[in-house]
């Protein structure tokens, strides 16, 4: 994470300085866009949460707290853009199995491909709110303490949320043959 | 499983790096007499392995085009300007202009049922941050409605090329608007809308055809390259039988 570079990239942005924002947005466009698409499954909602996630940050720019970190601020306004477009979508309950399987025989889901579609199906089985954490913790790499302050709970919150979230995921993806 | 709760906990801690070396050390302990600790120890590193290992996906090609439009410009942040400047602010336009360009060649081949109008459901509220409030664009006329199904105003903008047909209506039941401009060089360029719901849109070659229910506030940005002089035929219609037809026109008496 980039705390004090992108503290001072935003005190820059908030003085109009275009420069500094392209920084930025070249810092965050693809983990905001890859977090929103593990999210949601869907790359062209992914691409208007992210559209949303950006504006946002701009509408709020004076409001921005430099004691927060930037990352954790733009992350937690991905996450609930993503559980928003959830709620607006009526996509918030976790899907069954059967609707979040991405086909494909046993044979085929051996190969890398076959894992990360599994996986991405098994996604979509999880609550949004345990998602988060997945997402948080495998695709953007936080720790424990970062996801506790995106997410604004306590870290034994965190941990007891991500192992909930992987013993489904681990049922889910061995019912799929996919996991032993 | 008979596993002690704390031994999940530290295994989870030591696969995500979290644990500490006393934690580590009572790990290793527990797993060398454990063949059900190791089981679930391979198991989860397993899994964290694959979700390690979901590739990233990359962002549209034109998203970061969008968004650098979405910039602020040269000044730190106003006080929110009123929400019909907002939308006909100069900057505000570029930004609606250049994610509609975006959009268009899409929006042209499709019809409204396979428009996410969500797309859009943010425009309103959102180009307030990059607004230009001391701009609004000058006005080329007005028509009236006044039918006992519909009844308001459209009014044609402009700024630069992109023509801005301002739609200010209160319909009692859904009816249909379908614009029509003459020149067939005009290409279809965005829509905004104050309410998020109500409107929806469709953009064919050389018209756009709305359709709306209630008291609704939107605009619909044409680009027109040349700045050529134009007309907008506008034709309302309730049940597909037509009760109003009225014009709009650019640039000839301008």
């Amino acid at each position: 994470m980039n705390e004090p570079d992108d503290i001072k990239l935003m005190e820059r942005c908030s003085k109009g300085d275009r420069q500094a924002f392209e920084t930025l947005l070249v810092r965050y466009e693809k983990p905001v866009f890859n977090a929103a698409y593990r999210m949601l499954n869907s790359p062209d909602d992914a691409r208007d949460v992210t559209q949303t996630v950006f504006l946002k940050v701009f509408e709020h720019l004076d409001q921005y707290d430099p004691k927060y970190r930037f990352f954790s601020w733009i992350y937690r306004i991905t996450l609930n853009e993503s559980i928003n477009w959830l709620k607006k979508s009526n996509r918030l309950d976790a899907l069954d199995g059967d609707t979040a399987d991405t086909g494909g025989g046993p044979e085929q889901e051996a190969s890398n491909a076959q894992l990360s579609e599994g996986m991405q199906a098994a996604l979509m089985t999880i609550s949004p709110e345990y998602r988060a954490v997945i997402v948080l913790k495998h695709l953007l790499g936080c720790s424990y303490q970062e996801i506790s302050e995106v997410l604004e709970i306590p870290e034994n919150k965190v941990k007891s949320r991500l192992y909930s979230a992987r013993q489904l995921l681990q049922e889910n993806l061995t019912e799929r043959g996919l996991h032993r | 499983m008979t596993i002690d709760p704390r031994y999940f906990e530290l295994i989870q801690a030591a696969i995500d790096g979290e644990i500490d070396a006393a934690g580590k050390a009572e790990l290793e302990t527990f797993l060398a007499e454990s063949d059900e600790g190791r089981a679930v120890y391979e198991d989860l590193a397993t899994l964290c392995q694959s979700l390690d290992g979901m590739p990233e996906i990359d962002s549209p090609p034109h998203l970061r085009h969008i968004l650098l439009n979405m910039a602020p410009a040269t000044s730190a942040p106003r006080p929110a300007p009123g929400v019909w400047q907002r939308i006909f602010s100069g900057p505000a336009l570029g930004y609606i202009g250049m994610f509609a360009a975006c959009v268009a060649l899409t929006l042209a081949l499709l019809d409204s049922g396979q428009i996410s109008r969500d797309a859009f459901d943010d425009v309103t509220g959102l180009v307030g941050t990059i607004a230009n409030s001391e701009f609004v664009a000058p006005e080329h006329g007005t028509i009236s409605v006044d039918k006992s199904e519909v009844a308001g105003t459209v009014t044609l903008r402009s700024t630069g090329p992109i023509l801005i047909v301002d739609f200010d209506l209160s319909a009692k039941q859904p009816i249909r608007i379908l614009a029509e401009y003459s020149d067939k060089s005009i290409w279809f360029n965005g829509f905004a809308q104050l309410e998020s719901t109500g409107t929806s849109i469709a953009a064919d070659s050389g018209a756009v055809t709305l359709e709306m229910d209630g008291k609704r506030r939107y605009a619909v940005y044409l680009n027109n390259p040349g700045q050529r002089p134009a007309t907008i035929n506008l034709r309302f219609m309730v049940g597909g039988e037509l009760i109003h037809e009225a014009q709009l026109n650019y640039g000839e008496s301008d």
